[in-house]
């Protein structure tokens, strides 16, 4: 009997028929339609797919990697539960069981680590490639707002992960986001217009108590192996439903035109599925044998490791709170970005161009400053992963650590006057100003003028002032970028727009661009505040 | 089927009886009212009414046994710095307003630094670079009878003026057994 004869005698036995349901296979595009209908676990899938997402090149796979490494993360998580006790005295000496005593435990634990790092890679770039290829586009809106929710969720589990080592890395990264929690307006004891105290804010209820202790180390265990990970499958599903649902995105095409732009999903789709699941899970076996989960000193109450990094998703967010009020930089941004990005679809004033194509030409706005929103996050992350050191001060990366470097020099804020006049005046202009232009630029000539008239106003401030060339290389530059994306762009692309649209899409854009001119001015001018009511806590 | 039904003349009480819609009403109104109380018990459930956290007073020895200027001395076991001026000892939390890191002491440059996000600030603790937003606390402090000084790290205060009260100061001009840098207290 050849092994083809094997096969065919197996998958028509009487046993492998009753599991997986149908009469005889005869391979036909109703058997295999009824192979993905008819599986509880196949069937969240469609049976037949768009032949667009099917390329590599157009989804990567990077949202049906990011579920493989959700199921990777459960796994090793359920194995690593058997060996790991949720109490202060117990959980490092259970990691270090883990790394020594346990046979595989080292290896389970990188891979629980090494896989949490790479899912957040893999959401990040699958929201870029959904963003890039306009797939959020009706009918799809509401399930990129699932998605944005998706990828809180994982950077919530990954946050709560990494307090269960007990280590100084968990105890310090917890009591700095908790403490961002505490900055939280009304909320929390230290935020602006605190009402409540340290025993009955918001940091309280998350840490169990008024410090990272006992009861916080329970509290996040119970958040990070039961409720964040119900939550993000449930939403997991709705995600996976509507996207079946809704079909793969594609170039727009006739509806009648649709049942030949298909193939059938078995066996196409899923072996393309299989294989990236399969070269997913090398890549991080490999990655867990050669490189072990790090593991910090016993977690130290008094002292602060020096400097003191996150893991690298989060030196963005570490970063930013260089440059602002804990309660800007740790609430108000992260909920601005998320709510921001949930509102794409709905303020993205073209419903259907350039669905389903990477493109740059036919969404210029959308594309510009989405990847510009992209970019200034991952320069923020490669700053503060590569280009900090002792103090949180700045030492390229062929610097020693050990080289001490000069304190920095003292900051200062506007007076309250000028704060208002400075903080009202960007925005009121901000608005105003992309009206001022003539619509028709040419865009070389726009450039061109503009970057000789930033160069005039700086050469006067220069000449009329005290400040140093850097400073005004600081201001050229930052003005610059504010002409082109804050002036031009808008110009060009988001005048013609109705009032509505045109003032939310500018107070977002003014407010991305404001973070960028905030850190200018923190960098160039040592500007701490640019507003401040210290009666209120309140400090832009 | 939607108009109420007619009440039997009957009965004397048939006027009395509520209609479908507002007894649905009612039903809706039980409902959320039950939803809202769930959420405000769960709420509460979740604030522990005991913590079992190290106690926040401790005896920090006699004041002659500070040199001037800022001393480390109690970082490592009690997260504060004790520092003598000229007129006496004030007592530091060494927890960075920030986001609640201990940041450290620099001699050479008069500084405490934080490691997590740069904040610096002077030995008095108020706040020089970085984005501190407030300066460090001062815990209570007093002379027990036996001559030491008991430090209350649950009762703190920030603000330029009240931070200098008694309650947060311990008058010393007595001599030392040596004296390092002054502090620009």
């Amino acid at each position: 009997m050849t092994p083809d004869d094997l096969k065919k005698k197996i998958i028509n036995s009487q046993i492998w028929r009753s599991i997986f349901r149908g009469g005889e296979w005869k391979d036909t595009p109703r058997d295999r339609a009824q192979h993905i209908l008819g599986n509880v676990w196949l069937h969240l899938q469609p049976s037949r797919v768009r032949k667009n997402g099917l390329k590599w090149t157009y989804t990567f796979g990077l949202g049906g990697l990011s579920f493989f490494l959700f199921l990777i993360l459960t796994v090793t998580g359920v194995l690593l539960m058997f060996y790991y006790r949720p109490s202060v005295d117990l959980a490092y000496r259970d990691m270090k069981d883990l790394q020594y005593a346990v046979s595989l435990g080292s290896f389970l634990r990188a891979m629980h680590r090494w896989s949490a790092h790479a899912m957040v890679l893999i959401v990040i770039l699958h929201m870029i490639r959904v963003f890039l290829t306009g797939s959020y586009k009706t009918p799809r809106e509401f399930n990129w707002v699932i998605g944005v929710v998706l990828l809180v969720l994982t950077l919530l589990l990954s946050f709560t992960g990494y307090l269960l080592p007990w280590d100084q890395l968990a105890l310090w990264a917890v009591t700095v986001g908790t403490n961002m929690a505490a900055a939280s307006p009304g909320l929390g004891a230290e935020g602006p217009f605190a009402i409540l105290g340290r025993s009955n804010d918001v940091r309280f209820v998350l840490l169990g108590g008024t410090a990272v202790g006992a009861n916080t180390l329970l509290r996040f265990y119970v958040l990070h192996c039961v409720f964040v990970p119900l939550v993000a499958g449930a939403l997991m599903i709705l995600h996976f439903w509507r996207v079946r649902k809704d079909n793969f995105s594609g170039p727009p095409i006739a509806p009648e035109q649709l049942p030949h732009d298909k193939v059938d999903t078995w066996p196409h789709l899923i072996v393309r599925e299989y294989i990236a699941a399969l070269g997913c899970m090398i890549f991080v076996s490999v990655w867990s044998l050669l490189q072990k989960a790090p593991l910090e000193e016993m977690a130290n109450p008094t002292v602060t490791p020096n400097p003191s990094k996150a893991p690298w998703y989060f030196t963005g967010l570490q970063e930013l709170l260089v440059y602002f009020d804990p309660w800007i930089a740790g609430v108000v941004l992260p909920t601005l970005i998320a709510v921001g990005l949930m509102a794409v679809p709905y303020i993205d004033p073209d419903k259907t161009k350039g669905v389903g194509r990477y493109g740059f030409k036919e969404r210029p706005l959308a594309l510009t400053y989405f990847l510009f929103g992209v970019g200034m996050w991952f320069t923020l992350i490669f700053i503060g992963s590569f280009l900090r050191g002792p103090n949180w001060d700045i030492y390229m990366p062929w610097e020693s650590w050990l080289i001490h470097k000069p304190p920095p020099p003292r900051t200062w804020s506007l007076p309250l006057v000028w704060g208002l006049l400075a903080v009202g005046g960007y925005f009121i202009l901000g608005m105003i100003l992309p009206l001022l232009f003539k619509p028709e630029f040419e865009w070389k000539k726009a450039l061109r003028n503009g970057f000789l008239a930033i160069l005039g106003f700086a050469s006067v401030v220069k000449l009329s002032t005290k400040i140093y060339w850097e400073q005004t290389l600081w201001l050229v530059v930052f003005t610059y970028i504010y002409y082109i994306l804050g002036v031009l762009v808008p110009r060009r692309h988001l005048t013609n727009q109705p009032k509505v649209r045109y003032a939310v899409t500018m107070v977002l854009v003014l407010m991305m661009l404001g973070v960028l001119m905030k850190m200018g001015v923190r960098l160039g001018f040592h500007i701490k505040y640019i507003l401040t009511l210290p009666q209120f806590q309140l400090n832009i | 089927m939607a108009e109420p039904v007619a009440p039997p003349s009957s009965s004397p009480a048939a006027s009395q009886e509520i209609s479908r819609r507002s007894f649905l009403k009612l039903g809706w109104g039980a409902l959320l009212g039950f939803a809202a109380s769930s959420a405000g018990a769960t709420l509460r459930f979740i604030f522990p009414n005991v913590l079992y956290e190290p106690p926040q007073t401790f005896k920090a020895g006699r004041p002659e046994e500070y040199p001037m200027g800022v001393s480390t001395r109690w970082t490592k076991e009690q997260r504060v710095w004790i520092i003598r001026s000229e007129e006496g000892i004030y007592v530091l939390w060494a927890r960075c307003t920030h986001l609640g890191c201990t940041p450290n002491w620099f001699q050479a440059e008069n500084r405490f630094r934080c490691p997590c996000h740069g904040s610096n600030y002077t030995p008095a603790g108020d706040v020089i670079a970085g984005p501190a937003p407030k300066p460090l606390y001062r815990c209570a402090v007093r002379l027990l009878p036996s001559g030491e000084m008991l430090v209350d790290k649950s009762i703190l205060e920030d603000r330029p003026g009240l931070r200098e009260k008694p309650q947060f100061f311990v008058k010393f001009t007595g001599g030392s057994s040596n004296s390092a840098a002054p502090a620009n207290a």
